[in-house]
């Protein structure tokens, strides 16, 4: 056999390896949290339907890099953003759960190697995240009036749900390596996401606000999938975009490598 | 023909700690191969180096004729696993936890479905098949963790303490279930704390503690080798106070138990039963007792494995 058939052959039993754990992961994993996702459905709408009314009745339409905007309109893709990491803290909690039952060891002592494990749970990551994300939009979608979609705009959607997945879903695969408890699992997660969903640009714009919360919001992740989004969702497009998508590209694979180098010391 | 494992002074160490110690066996084709010792005797430990879970420290290992350290990608398509930890799909029902595994090594749908039915018949767990794993006992948990690793077929089988939980009548549905795979060909190293078990399933042991092989051979080659303790088991028609000390007084007796209930025989443990005998027959004559029963045992494999890792019990988790 040539050298190319059987590299062929080995990509296609990698590849055929992988999807079979990722389709144990939406079976066992994601699927079987249906009522845990319906639930996180209810928070974002209620931002979108109430808050992002409420607000919208006492804050003015902004100018947002030249396109005036209500407020509704500006919180709904932040909200929608912040879906895919929410979803990455549930997939962290499946990799607790997979090492409590055994289900690592047993999986690693099988026909599937590490890097196809972690592999599969960040891409059960983003499955989990665009199907939040999708229904929060469907739902929310007859009171989002004035989106502008354009192809462009869809590049932009796609790029920022897939880089924030791959961001906060390695984030929660590396973190969930060190935590020995469900308690302080679940304790740390909630310590991490206030900080990062109110130090961003998903509730409010940023040239307004005190320049420390500039500074912090301008390196959290959140803050540049948020701009893509709304680029893509609004059709605007800040100065510094082009800039945030690499910076974001740079985050999510430094904190990819770090997840499976941090993987590599997971005790089976 | 090719011994299906080959350790050689295989070793892993924590710190300090060897939790296995310059360990060698092999284990032939189609035989089940029993690992026996204490809790943190280091069976887990060999066996999670066997499944390339672990890296050893020191030594090497192969099996199937493929090294566990550099070849680890080529054994595991091979083996199949039950872990002495219980682990399942907790969400899932019972005969979708066998599916997916199935699913999961690859199996086409009919034969999963198929396999599937045999499993749930053989392991009694037809009636709970819609049941999620939370909602079963210990002993249908943890058969259905070891009916699951027989979805896929393999070459070798690890069962670490697959009975743990379970009642007689399943121990023993599971062993001859493990029997008949062996006589299709699969090879089997089996791990147990239960003697009855080893001496049931096992063509071969080694013994282990302390992360030593201290014995490895069949079971009756063991026995002979070190059980040189017999048993005459006693029972006497009138009271027997005063008889014990008498009994350990005699030659070659090593040790007398008096029964702590009272259809216990009085037990007399000798290194030499052809000598003593007579001596004992004689003494409780002169004393005008009346023997009712006499008999005399050879060790059994838990005798003898307690001879060998001594009466020490306590141990640490592996």
């Amino acid at each position: 056999m040539s050298s190319f058939r059987l590299w062929a052959l080995r990509v296609k039993l990698t590849m055929n390896s992988f999807l079979r754990l990722l389709y144990r992961d939406l079976k066992a994993g994601i699927w079987s949290t249906k009522s845990m996702i319906a639930m996180q459905l209810v928070s974002p709408l209620f931002y979108i339907f109430v808050a992002g009314f409420a607000y919208g009745a006492v804050i003015p339409a902004m100018e947002i890099d030249g396109r005036e905007v209500s407020y509704v309109l500006f919180l709904a893709p932040g909200i929608i953003v912040m879906q895919i990491m929410f979803a990455a803290s549930i997939a962290g909690a499946m990799l607790w759960l997979d090492k409590r039952l055994a289900m690592f060891a047993q999986i690693l002592m099988g026909p599937f190697s590490r890097w196809q494990y972690i592999l599969s749970k960040i891409v059960s990551i983003m499955a989990q995240g665009l199907l939040n994300a999708f229904l929060v939009f469907v739902i929310a979608s007859p009171l989002l009036v004035g989106l502008s979609v354009t192809f462009g705009g869809v590049m932009y959607i796609v790029g920022s749900l897939i880089l924030g997945s791959l961001f906060f879903g390695s984030l929660t695969l590396a973190i969930s390596v060190f935590i020995k408890s469900n308690e302080a699992f679940n304790a740390l997660f909630n310590i991490m996401f206030t900080p990062l969903m109110f130090l961003s640009s998903v509730y409010y714009p940023l040239q307004n606000a005190p320049w420390i919360i500039q500074a912090a919001s301008m390196v959290n992740p959140l803050t540049y999938a948020a701009d893509m989004l709304r680029a893509g969702l609004l059709g605007v497009y800040n100065p510094l975009l082009q800039i945030e998508v690499v910076v974001l590209v740079v985050e999510s694979v430094i904190v990819f490598v770090a997840a499976t180098l941090a993987f590599k010391r997971v005790k089976a | 023909m090719a011994p299906v494992i080959v350790a050689k002074d295989l070793t892993k160490n924590y710190g300090k700690l060897s939790a296995v110690d310059h360990v060698s066996f092999e284990v032939h084709k189609g035989e089940v191969f029993g690992f026996l010792g204490p809790n943190g005797a280091g069976k887990t430990t060999t066996i999670k180096m066997l499944t390339t879970l672990l890296r050893p420290t020191s030594g090497s290992a192969t099996v199937l004729g493929f090294d566990v350290v550099s070849e680890s990608g080529k054994i595991r398509p091979k083996i199949g696993v039950v872990q002495q930890e219980p682990s399942y799909e907790l969400a899932l029902s019972v005969e979708d936890n066998l599916d997916l595994y199935g699913f999961m090594w690859n199996m086409p749908k009919k034969e999963r479905k198929a396999r599937t039915e045999l499993l749930l018949d053989k392991f009694g767990l037809t009636d709970a098949r819609k049941t999620s794993p939370p909602e079963l006992s210990v002993g249908q948990r943890r058969r259905l963790q070891v009916a699951r690793e027989f979805m896929h077929d393999s070459e070798l089988m690890f069962l670490d303490e697959p009975t743990i939980g379970l009642d007689p009548q399943a121990r023993r549905v599971t062993l001859d279930y493990v029997r008949e795979k062996v006589e299709q060909g699969t090879t089997v190293f089996f791990t147990t704390h239960v003697m009855e078990e080893a001496e049931y399933i096992c063509d071969r042991i080694a013994i282990i503690d302390h992360g030593r092989i201290l014995a490895s051979d069949t079971i009756d080659n063991i026995k002979r080798k070190f059980g040189r303790v017999s048993v005459i088991h006693l029972r006497v028609k009138e009271d027997i106070d005063g008889l014990l000390k008498k009994l350990e007084k005699l030659p070659t007796v090593e040790n007398v138990i008096y029964p702590s209930k009272q259809d216990e025989p009085l037990k007399v443990y000798s290194q030499n039963v052809d000598t003593v005998l007579p001596h004992v027959i004689e003494l409780i004559a002169s004393l005008g007792l009346h023997i009712t029963d006499l008999r005399i045992k050879e060790p059994s494999l838990e005798d003898v494995f307690i001879q060998i890792v001594g009466s020490k019990g306590e141990a640490n988790d592996e």
